[in-house]
């Protein structure tokens, strides 16, 4: 009954001083919203830097350098790894290219030809991927350059040399799909692993007999001078890095890039965090301070309470509660400081960003986490004064004027 | 006389005495023997600095007494040994004391400055969960207060204020009323008046009533009885002890 008596006072009291709880609260929110202001800055460069880290699958690629001399089995076992996403194998690169013709555009165009499979990074989710002998995917600049749409038809061709006479092969192809510009740049085909290997059998001289192609019979285990291999996730890429190192096998990959990131974030969240504490620190001392002093220029009316006859415990809740109107108070007038200047930095510099990024950007979770730092910091500092305040005397504050 | 002794004192005091010292002065109130019953009209009166309010916050339970030889509060049911809680620092038992059987009226305000008159008056009934009823409306009728009611403290003059104080410590229905110089805020005339209803008042609710006024020409047509206490002073001036009994 007491306590909810003394929680109706201190609140009638909070807002009845409505100048002192005024500037109270404003000196929250300076401190707040400036340091809210910071962490989303931090968080929205930091964060769409990582997301396109994550968007980009270049990122993710693991490339083998110069050539070796890889197995079919060896390839599997790599794509039962958790960390590895997508790996074709790759036949030699020398072999890997068709000339491309279409019907509407007057010119052959020689293409570098890519193993793929469903599930390419490259290829936009859930489009078609190449299969069989018989089908294929555009990179954009190809299916430009042919003037070809996905159903339409196009006449792949190759040649070689082959006991001692120029030889040269056509095989109809249906393009399934066109890559985005940003997957692949260059003028490239998408075929998959069984075509690729036929591309290589036919120039090195053996049959393929799926596609009625002579030569010589295919003897022994096929080998493969590279893949194509993608990590799960940006940070899968490093470990799988340093695993093909150990087995001598020597990739290039954007770890470093993703390395820089990382560690920016880290610096920047180390700077942040820096502030932050002092900042927090600060402001418990000074709202501490403030409401130590406000129990001796309340030490009068605590008396009063006292000799009413309320509790020690009763008179501690007094600053409490007080202190909790200031934190919820001020991280709300936080919030709206940052809401105001999110959206204005975010608009200052909306001509430098992509749609729908952020250079000032919060998550819910973050409000919640300022406003729970804000409230323990307020009853931490709102408890030592309470003490203050129970220990008042109620014979000591009587005869003040 | 004989009745008195017959009734049972609702504050029985032995030997109690409180010291207070610093570095130059030093000053002590000892109270070989006292004992107020039920209904008394107390007045203490003294020169400021006599230790008047010592004697009333120790009565009220806000001052520990240096030392005491027995101290007995018996307004409610059971006898309630005062020294004995001050010795186990139950605070909470003395505040609940308080709560129930006094009201205090302070030498100034003492008003809540947030709180509405009526709210201020009704303070001492919330805490203890009383019903609304009209309690304080009557209060406030017979303290002149009726208009007031809504205003906050700070928009009435000092003799109104001490008249809410006087209502707030009223509006319980508590056993004793404890007031320490009332009226020394207001002008003698004012003064005057708000002691003879302050005491009419408690007259008509049968509350026992312990005052201390530095002016005795004031209340003694009131009807009160006047407790006994000289203070003596070291001829150095550094030290003052005063004696009260009654």
């Amino acid at each position: 009954m007491a306590l909810r008596q003394s929680l109706g006072l201190a609140t009638r009291d909070y807002f009845h001083e409505w100048q002192i709880s005024v500037c109270f609260v404003l000196a929250l929110a300076a401190v707040l919203g400036p340091m809210m202001v910071l962490f989303g800055l931090k968080f929205g460069i930091v964060g769409s830097m990582i997301e396109e880290l994550r968007e980009d699958p270049a990122k993710r690629e693991i490339r083998p350098v110069g050539s070796g001399r890889y197995d079919r089995a060896w390839i599997e076992s790599l794509r039962k790894r958790d960390d590895v996403i997508f790996i074709v194998p790759r036949v030699r690169s020398i072999a890997a290219t068709l000339e491309v013709q279409s019907d509407r555009a007057n010119r052959i165009l020689p293409l570098e030809v890519i193993p793929s499979a469903q599930g390419d990074p490259l290829l936009p989710p859930g489009s078609a991927a190449p299969k069989g002998l018989g089908e294929v995917v555009l990179s954009a600049s190809a299916a430009r350059k042919l003037q070809v749409s996905v159903g339409d038809g196009v006449d792949g061709s190759l040649s070689r040399r082959f006991q001692g006479r120029k030889e040269r092969v056509h095989l109809p192809l249906t393009v399934v799909g066109v890559a985005p510009p940003r997957s692949f740049s260059r003028d490239g085909l998408f075929a998959s692993v069984a075509l690729s290997e036929a591309l290589e059998d036919f120039r090195d001289g053996r049959a393929v007999p799926a596609l009625e192609w002579e030569g010589e019979a295919a003897e022994g285990e096929r080998h493969y001078t590279g893949f194509r291999l993608y990590a799960r996730s940006i940070y899968d890429v490093a470990g799988l890095e340093e695993g093909f190192e150990r087995s001598g096998i020597e990739v290039r990959t954007k770890a470093a890039d993703i390395e820089t990131v990382r560690r920016m974030d880290r610096t920047l969240s180390a700077i942040y965090w820096s502030i932050a504490v002092i900042g927090l620190a600060g402001f418990s001392l000074s709202l501490g301070a403030s409401l130590w002093a406000n129990v001796d220029r309340k030490r009068k009316e605590l008396s009063v309470l006292r000799l009413v006859g309320f509790r020690t415990g009763d008179i501690v809740w007094f600053p409490v509660v007080q202190s909790l109107y200031t934190a919820v108070l001020g991280w709300a007038l936080a919030c709206a400081i940052y809401l105001a200047a999110a959206w204005s930095i975010n608009l200052m510099l909306a001509p430098q960003l992509e749609a729908a990024q952020e250079v000032c950007r919060l998550l819910p979770r973050h409000y919640l986490i300022a406003l729970g730092l804000t409230l323990g910091a307020s009853v931490l500092a709102a408890v030592l004064a309470g003490i203050r305040a129970a220990r008042v005397e109620p014979s000591e504050g009587l005869r003040e004027i | 006389m004989a009745e008195q002794e017959e009734r049972k004192p609702i504050y029985e005091l032995r030997d109690v005495v409180k010291k207070r010292a610093s570095d130059s002065y030093s000053f002590s109130l000892r109270v070989p023997s006292l004992r107020i019953f039920p209904g008394e009209k107390i007045a203490l009166i003294g020169e400021s600095g006599c230790g008047k309010s010592t004697l009333l916050d120790m009565l009220a339970f806000v001052l520990q007494p240096t030392s005491c030889e027995e101290f007995v509060f018996a307004a409610g049911d059971e006898p309630e040994d005062i020294s004995a809680a001050w010795r186990r620092s139950r605070r909470n038992r003395l505040a609940r004391l308080r709560r129930h059987h006094l009201g205090y009226v302070m030498q100034t305000g003492g008003l809540l400055p947030y709180l509405t008159v009526r709210e201020n008056m009704n303070l001492s009934r919330r805490i203890l969960g009383m019903k609304k009823d009209d309690t304080v409306d009557e209060l406030a009728e017979e303290l002149g207060l009726s208009r007031h009611l809504g205003k906050l403290p700070s928009e009435l003059s000092t003799g109104e204020r001490q008249r809410v104080a006087i209502g707030r410590a009223l509006a319980h229905r508590p056993s004793i009323v404890i007031a320490d110089e009332p009226t020394a805020s207001v002008d003698p005339f004012a003064a005057e008046k708000i002691m003879a209803l302050f005491i009419e008042m408690v007259e008509q609710r049968n509350i026992t009533v312990i005052v201390a006024s530095h002016a005795w020409r004031h209340i003694k047509q009131l009807g009160l009885r006047r407790l006994a206490h000289h203070t003596r002073r070291s001829k150095d001036g550094h030290a003052a002890e005063t004696v009260v009994s009654g």
